[in-house]
C-alpha cells in the first residue's frame, strides 16, 4: 500500500508541476523533436556539407522528401530514433538515481524522503516509476511525431509494448539502485557515473538484432562483445523495442532470445541492485553521510 | 505517551572519519596525498526528554547538536549506545518511530517550491503515510494554527522565507507526532516570525503535551522557550539543568555597588563570602562589582558585612542592584575553558 501512495504523490505532484509549467514541458518536446530530426539527418545524409543554416533547412526538407518512398530509409530512421530515445530513458532513469539523488542531497530533500516511514527504497521505485511513466509517454508523442515525418509506420502491439516496457524499467532501476546506493555513500561517484549514462545513450542506438549473426567461428572476440551486451540493462531492451515497434514482431517476440536475456537480467538486476541500495543506505547513515553532499 | 520518557539517549558516541586525496592539511596547512581526520561529534551522552518538555540544546557550531538530533531521527546511526523515542529502540523500529516523530532540519529545502503550502503538505503526508479526509483536515488545522492559511493557494516560491519554515513545521506536523525535533528553527527569521515560532512551539508543549527537541545558537530563544536546557561542547554535554535553575546558578552571585569614589578593594575581599571585588573600570561613576557565593546565607551575611564597611569607610552608598543573568553569559561561562563546576 505504501508504494501506490508514494507513486499517488509523485505523480499528482509531477503533473501539478508540468501543468504549472506547461511552456516548459512543450518546448522540451518541441527541442526533444528539431534534436531527433536533425540527429537523422545527420545520420542518413552524411554526405551533404551544406555551407549555412538556412541551407541546411532546405536540404532537410529536400532530403526528407525525397526519401519518404524509401522505406529502408523510413526504418531506419525510426529504429535509430527509436534508439536514441530508449537511451535517453536510460540515461534519465539512472541519472534520476544519481545526479538526482546528488541534487536532493544539496538541497536538503534527501533527508526528507529518509524520513518517511515507508522507506527510502519504496521512495525510490514509486519516483522512478512516475519518472518513467512521465519519460515514456513524452517519447512516444515523440516517436509518433517523427515516425510521421519520416513516414514510417509503428507497430503498436499493447501487448508486448507493456511487457517490454516494464522489463525494461526493472532492468534500468535495478542498476539504478545498485549505483544510487554507492552515491548515498560516495557522493562524488555521481561523476563516473556519467560516463556509464553516456555509454547508456549509444549502445541502443547502434545496438540490432544482427548481434545474433555474428560469425563468432571467424571472430571469438564477438562472443565476448555479445555476452557483454547481454549483461547491459539496455541493449536487449533495445533490440526487442526495435523489432516490435519497427518490425512489427509482435507476440513472436515473447520466443526470442532478447526477450529471455531481459527477464533473467531485470530479475537479476532487480535483486542486486534493492540488495545493495539496502546495505549502502545503513551504510551511509552509519557514516553520516546521507544528507551530506 | 505511554513512556516515562518521550526520547533518550544512553551512552550515545559517534565518531566521523573523513579520507581525502591530494589535499591540503587545514591543521598545519601542508598539502598530503592522503589525509584522514577524526571527529568525535558525539562523547557518551545521556539525555532523557519526557512529554510535554520544551528541550533545547545549546552549544557553539560543530558542538553535536544537530548529530544528536539526526540521531534520535535515524537519520544517523550511533557508533555505540542506544537511542529510544516513545519507549522504542531507534535503529530496530527506525520506519514506525517516523510515525511518530516529526523533523525541522536547519537549512533544508524542506518543501517544494513549485507547489502551494497545501499541495506541499498533501505530499508530504501521503509520503508519511497520512491520507484521505484526516490529510485535508489536518493539513487545513495546521495551515491555521500557523497562520498561513491565507497563503495557503500560494506558490511556496513566493512566500517569505518565515512563512517557509512555517510550513516546513506544519510538514513536520503532518503525522501529528508526539516528538518534534527542531533544529535551529528561527536561524535568519525576523522578529516576527520568530516569536511566532515560538509561541506555536510553547503552545505544543503545554496544550498537546507533545515533547519538543529545540537546537539553537540563540539564547534568546532558548531562555524564553525551553523548559530545561542541556549544554553541549565538543561532543559532550556540559549541563542540564531546567532554565530557570541555570539561570539562578549564576544570577544569584554578583553586585553592582555605585559609590562616591573607588575604594581600597584589599579588605573588602578580606570579607568572609566575599569571592571576587573588581573596580569598575571605564564607568561614568565609580563604582564595585563584587561576587558572593550562591549559598544564601553566606552571601546575605557577606553583602551586610560589604555595605557596613563601605559605611565604616565614610564612601557614600548610591545604589546596589543585583546584575541580570542571561544564558548568554552562562553559556559563555559554561563552554569557556574554564568551565564552572556545577
Amino acid at each position: 500500500m505504501g508504494f501506490f501512495l508514494v507513486m499517488k504523490a509523485e505523480l499528482v505532484r509531477t503533473f501539478i508541476i508540468m501543468r504549472r509549467y506547461w511552456f516548459s514541458t512543450l518546448m522540451g518536446i518541441f527541442i526533444g523533436y528539431g534534436m531527433l530530426m536533425a540527429l537523422i539527418y545527420g545520420f542518413m545524409n552524411s554526405s551533404a556539407e551544406p555551407t549555412d543554416v538556412g541551407e541546411v533547412a532546405s536540404e532537410v526538407g529536400t532530403a526528407l522528401e525525397s526519401r519518404a518512398a524509401d522505406n529502408g530509409f523510413a526504418v531506419n530512421a525510426t529504429e535509430s530514433a527509436l534508439g536514441f530515445m530508449l537511451g535517453m530513458f536510460a540515461f534519465g532513469i539512472v541519472g534520476l538515481f544519481t545526479a538526482g539523488l546528488q541534487g536532493m542531497a544539496r538541497t536538503g530533500e534527501l533527508e526528507q524522503v529518509c524520513l518517511s516511514p515507508h522507506g527510502l527504497v519504496t521512495n525510490f521505485l514509486a519516483r522512478s516509476f512516475v519518472a518513467s511513466v512521465n519519460s515514456i509517454i513524452t517519447w512516444c508523442i515523440l516517436l509518433t511525431l517523427i515516425s510521421y515525418s519520416v513516414d514510417s509506420q509503428l507497430h503498436l502491439d499493447i501487448v508486448p509494448l507493456v511487457a517490454l516496457l516494464f522489463l525494461t524499467y526493472f532492468n534500468l532501476i535495478g542498476f539504478g539502485f545498485m549505483m544510487g546506493g554507492l552515491v548515498l555513500v560516495f557522493k562524488q561517484i555521481g561523476q563516473v557515473a556519467m560516463i556509464i549514462r553516456l555509454a547508456f545513450i549509444g549502445i541502443p542506438l547502434f545496438v540490432s538484432e544482427s548481434i545474433y549473426d555474428w560469425d563468432i567461428a571467424a571472430n571469438p572476440f564477438l562472443l565476448v562483445v555479445r555476452g557483454i551486451l547481454h549483461i547491459v540493462p539496455s541493449a536487449d531492451a533495445a533490440i526487442c523495442l526495435k523489432m516490435v515497434l519497427v518490425g512489427g514482431s509482435g507476440y513472436s517476440i515473447f520466443a526470442h532470445p532478447s526477450f529471455f536475456w531481459l527477464i533473467v537480467n531485470g530479475f537479476i538486476w532487480t535483486t542486486i541492485g534493492i540488495a545493495c541500495f539496502h546495505y549502502l543506505e545503513s551504510w551511509s547513515r552509519q557514516k553520516g553521510t546521507l544528507g551530506a553532499y | 505517551m505511554s513512556h516515562e520518557y518521550a526520547v533518550e539517549l544512553r551512552d550515545i558516541d559517534k565518531v566521523f572519519h573523513t579520507r581525502h586525496f591530494f589535499t591540503r592539511d587545514e591543521d598545519d596547512n601542508r598539502r598530503r596525498i592522503y589525509h584522514k581526520k577524526t571527529v568525535h561529534a558525539v562523547d557518551h551522552v545521556d539525555l532523557a526528554v519526557k512529554p510535554g518538555e520544551v528541550f533545547g540544546l545549546l552549544g557553539r557550531n560543530g558542538a553535536g547538536k544537530t548529530t544528536s538530533v539526526k540521531m534520535m531521527s535515524g537519520l544517523i546511526k550511533p557508533d555505540s549506545g542506544e537511542v529510544f523515542v516513545d519507549g522504542m529502540e531507534v535503529e530496530s523500529n527506525r520506519l514506525k518511530i517516523l510515525r511518530k516523530v516529526g523533523v525541522v532540519l536547519e537549512g533544508t529545502r524542506t518543501c517544494i517550491w513549485p507547489l502551494t503550502p497545501l499541495e506541499n503538505l498533501a505530499y508530504f503526508g501521503n509520503l508519511r503515510d497520512v491520507r484521505g479526509s484526516v490529510l485535508r483536515t489536518r493539513a487545513e488545522g495546521l495551515l491555521e494554527f500557523i497562520g498561513l492559511k491565507d497563503k495557503m493557494n500560494v506558490q511556496v516560491r513566493r512566500l517569505s522565507r518565515g512563512q517557509k519554515q512555517k510550513l516546513a513545521i506544519c510538514i513536520a506536523l503532518i503525522t501529528d507526532p508526539q516528538v518534534i525535533l527542531l533544529d535551529e528553527p528561527t536561524t535568519g527569521l525576523d522578529v516576527q516570525s520568530s516569536r511566532s515560532i515560538k509561541d506555536k512551539v510553547t503552545e505544543m508543549a503545554r496544550n498537546q503535551g507533545k515533547c519538543a527537541v529545540v537546537t539553537t545558537h540563540d539564547m534568546s530563544v532558548a531562555q524564553e522557550l525551553c523548559t530545561r536546557i542541556a549544554i553541549i561542547d565538543a561532543g559532550k554535554v556540559v549541563t542540564c539543568k531546567p532554565t530557570d535553575e541555570l539561570l539562578d546558578v549564576f544570577r544569584e552571585q554578583r553586585y553592582e555597588f555605585r559609590l562616591d569614589r573607588t575604594p581600597d578593594v584589599a579588605p573588602l575581599k578580606a570579607i568572609p563570602g566575599v569571592n571576587n571585588v573588581e573596580p569598575l573600570n571605564g564607568q561614568e561613576e565609580p563604582g564595585l562589582l563584587v561576587t558572593y557565593p550562591a549559598d544564601q546565607e553566606l552571601r546575605s551575611a557577606a553583602l551586610y558585612s560589604t555595605i557596613q564597611h563601605l559605611s565604616k569607610e565614610g564612601l557614600v552608598l548610591r545604589s546596589v542592584s543585583q546584575l541580570q543573568q542571561t544564558l548568554e553569559n552562562v553559556f559563555l561561562q559554561m563552554t569557556s575553558d574554564k568551565k564552572a563546576s556545577l
